[in-house]
């Protein structure tokens, strides 16, 4: 061997002793790494409890306010009970129901009552695993849109009370409609179709009032079909009618852009009475109307989640016959608007933002503004949410700004603010 | 003769290292694995063949603090056509958040609120889970929305701290629909078990690592039925997702659509 093959020899034998011995000095994985791992180790086993058929809380409110007529302070002081309760009774045949009882006592405006709101109370029955019917009062609620919905139809008349303005919590607080409903499924289709008949023709302001005079004033029908284009784009068409309500068709939109947008558009078209006439009584012959709602929704790389979207209502009054308006009627058309959840003036601006986890973990952030683009008026809500395993503590403010003669001049409060305490049992 | 036999070796040594060259180049060809094999093979075993039902417990530390727990079952079934899965996902806990579900078929994401009975299109930006994105929790076949390239063979350590023989993988979004840009992947040489993976945002930075750990019989395989996540940017942030409760179950392809969201109920 000469001496060149063994120092090329000793070399490589080196070099094999070296990378082995590095090897095995090597760490196992980063430091990082390491203590995570070391964190999972120790993580507890979480004994599974089945998922319950049902959710039960009770929520507690102490909150203040000024009215704008006299400046003065109000209080108001609630306590609720909500409850929820969904299962199946029989293979095919599911019940749900679903309600919520407040106690409001305030020396505002409105002043506090005692409201009971029966949300659903509905069997479900699946005749094959594409075909189902229901039948009972069901919350049917349709839009895609977030802060105005035209195809909602349902929506008209049934809030029992509002105890918090968060576009989201009034879907939920609210009476279905007493209906007979079918739907049927294909792969990427469906279609329902939902007769809800004439029960009673007036509301009724009791307590525990089923209220269905409110819901169910008239015979109307709804059918709504969805067909799935393509992942991105999965468009639904409705039509609705009743003894007293002219036929309405309506469409709802949405679809992504990029990654990180929800474009969204509904619209609603057929005969209608206006607002101001509904509001003030006054007969009037139907004429075509629209309603349509388009917006944007971004969410920023720290969950933040911003909805910009405009509001449209063809039945509703513009500046100029807003201001027309004698004070006490301005209180009606909003009242009306209030009750029918419709838009009170002709134009909004509805923005939207809500911030899951901000700057903590379990501290949510929600505000929305909204902006009457015919009289400049607007309202502004804001909510700080943290929650815990089993209960939750809510912050929340709200501001009706405007000049005088305005839309949200004319609500009487002018701000309110409220501390809201929901426990889960 | 001796310049006869001189030529005849030279001859023969040329063939003799042709021979060596191209055995060799024959025998590192047969040996060097396909890395979109690779990566199928490892999906295999992330992945049930048929659909199945799981549950997932999120376990969510900060700073060495457990600061969030979440549970889901979560229901898989793979598209005939484009062979990804459709999951949908219920919320077991906390209460708050008991019968919301999320479905996601290719990028058609929404969000049920059994509360409002509003079903709402996400993005996919739109985390509903804290630090874990959606595409964490919901079922993934990595080799259909990524481009594998073997960048290597490496001993690295698994959730463990065992060292393995592991290929390293390259893996390229082939969609611009997926999660992450980019993932470095390492995958077990010999049973082909996920150990690790590194998920880089476009512009380049690290948004995450996944260990998958605690193999077990499951559903007809050894598979992980744990994941820790640590944050690329914060690594104190860890969330630990445990897989418990493997059963084949089959929903209809009718219910793996928006509108039929208010009426999944499973018994």
């Amino acid at each position: 061997m000469s001496m060149r093959q063994i120092i090329i020899t000793l070399v490589f034998a080196l070099g094999h002793c070296l990378s082995t011995q590095a090897a095995a000095n090597a760490p196992a994985a980063p430091p990082d790494d390491l203590d995570a791992l070391s964190l999972a180790d120790k993580a507890p086993t979480a004994s599974m409890q089945p998922a319950r058929p049902w959710r039960l809380f009770v929520e507690g409110a102490v909150g203040q306010g000024k009215l704008r007529d006299t400046g003065s302070n109000f209080s108001i002081y609630r306590g609720s009970i909500d409850f929820r309760f969904d299962d199946h009774v029989a293979p095919q045949l599911r019940v749900v129901f679903s309600d919520r009882l407040d106690g409001v006592d305030s020396d505002g405006v409105p002043p506090g009552d005692n409201v009971n709101t029966l949300r659903e109370a509905y069997l479900s029955w699946a005749r094959t695993e594409d075909q189902i019917f229901d039948f009972g009062r069901v919350n049917i609620r349709n839009g895609s849109a977030i802060g105005f919905n035209p195809t909602d139809w349902f929506k008209a008349n049934a809030l029992r009370s509002i105890v918090d303005p968060d576009p989201a919590v009034l879907r939920e607080n609210r009476q279905g409609t007493v209906v007979l409903q079918a739907q049927q499924l294909w792969r990427d289709a469906s279609l329902t179709a939902a007769f809800s008949p004439k029960l009673a023709r007036s509301a009724d302001s009791a307590t525990f009032a089923l209220n269905v005079g409110a819901t169910n004033p008239s015979n109307r029908y709804l059918v709504a079909g969805s067909y799935k284009f393509s992942d991105k784009f999965t468009p639904q068409l409705l039509v609705y009618g009743g003894d007293d309500d002219p036929a309405q068709i309506g469409l709802n939109l949405s679809g992504l852009i990029g990654d990180a947008v929800v474009a969204f558009g509904e619209f609603s078209a057929g005969k209608g009475t206006t607002l101001v006439t509904q509001a003030l009584r006054i007969p009037e012959a139907n004429s075509n109307q629209q309603r349509a709602a388009v917006g944007l929704t971004y969410t920023t790389g720290f969950n933040l989640s911003l909805t910009a979207e405009a509001e449209y209502n063809s039945a509703a009054p513009n500046g100029d016959q807003w201001h027309l308006l004698a004070e006490s009627s301005q209180q009606q058309v909003l009242s009306t608007a209030q009750a029918l959840q419709d838009l009170p003036t002709r134009s909004q601006w509805f923005l939207y933002a809500n911030w899951k986890d901000m700057l903590v973990r379990r501290l949510d952030v929600s505000s929305f503004l909204r902006q009457d683009m015919q009289t400049s008026s607007r309202t502004l809500w804001l909510e700080g949410r943290y929650s815990w395993e089993r209960a939750e503590l809510a912050l929340q403010w709200q501001l009706f700004s405007g000049p005088e003669g305005t839309v949200y001049y004319a609500v009487p409060q002018q701000r309110t603010v409220q501390l809201v305490l929901r426990v889960y049992l | 003769m001796h310049s006869f036999t001189a030529t005849l070796a030279f001859a023969m040594g040329r063939w003799l290292i042709v021979l060596v060259v191209w055995l060799g180049v024959t025998v590192v060809a047969q040996a060097s694995p396909d890395a979109q094999s690779i990566l199928a093979a490892s999906d295999e075993i992330r992945n049930p063949s048929r659909p199945f039902a799981v549950t997932v417990t999120l376990l969510e530390y900060r700073s060495a603090k457990q600061s969030d727990e979440n549970t889901l079952t979560v229901y898989s079934k793979a598209d005939n056509t484009s062979g990804q899965f459709r999951t949908l996902i219920r919320f077991v806990a906390p209460q708050r958040d008991v019968d919301k579900l999320m479905l996601k078929s290719g990028n058609d994401l929404w969000f049920f609120d059994p509360a409002s009975q509003s079903s709402i299109r996400l993005s996919p930006q739109q985390r509903l889970l804290g630090q874990a994105s959606n595409g964490d929790v919901v079922t993934v076949n990595l080799a259909k929305d990524y481009r594998a390239e073997l960048l290597g063979e490496e001993d690295t350590a698994d959730g463990e701290r065992v060292m393995r023989r592991s290929y390293k993988l390259g893996l390229a979004a082939v969609s611009p629909d997926v999660t992450y840009h980019r993932v470095e992947m390492w995958v077990d040489a010999t049973s082909s078990r996920p150990i690790k993976a590194r998920f880089y945002a476009e512009s380049g930075h690290l948004l995450k690592t996944a260990y998958y750990r605690k193999f077990q019989p499951q559903l007809g395989r050894e598979r992980p039925t744990e994941v820790v996540i640590i944050d690329g940017l914060d690594p104190a942030w860890v969330t630990v997702l445990r897989y418990s409760d493997y059963a084949w179950r089959d929903v209809p392809d009718a219910w793996l659509q928006r509108d039929y969201l208010p009426r999944f109920k499973p018994g």
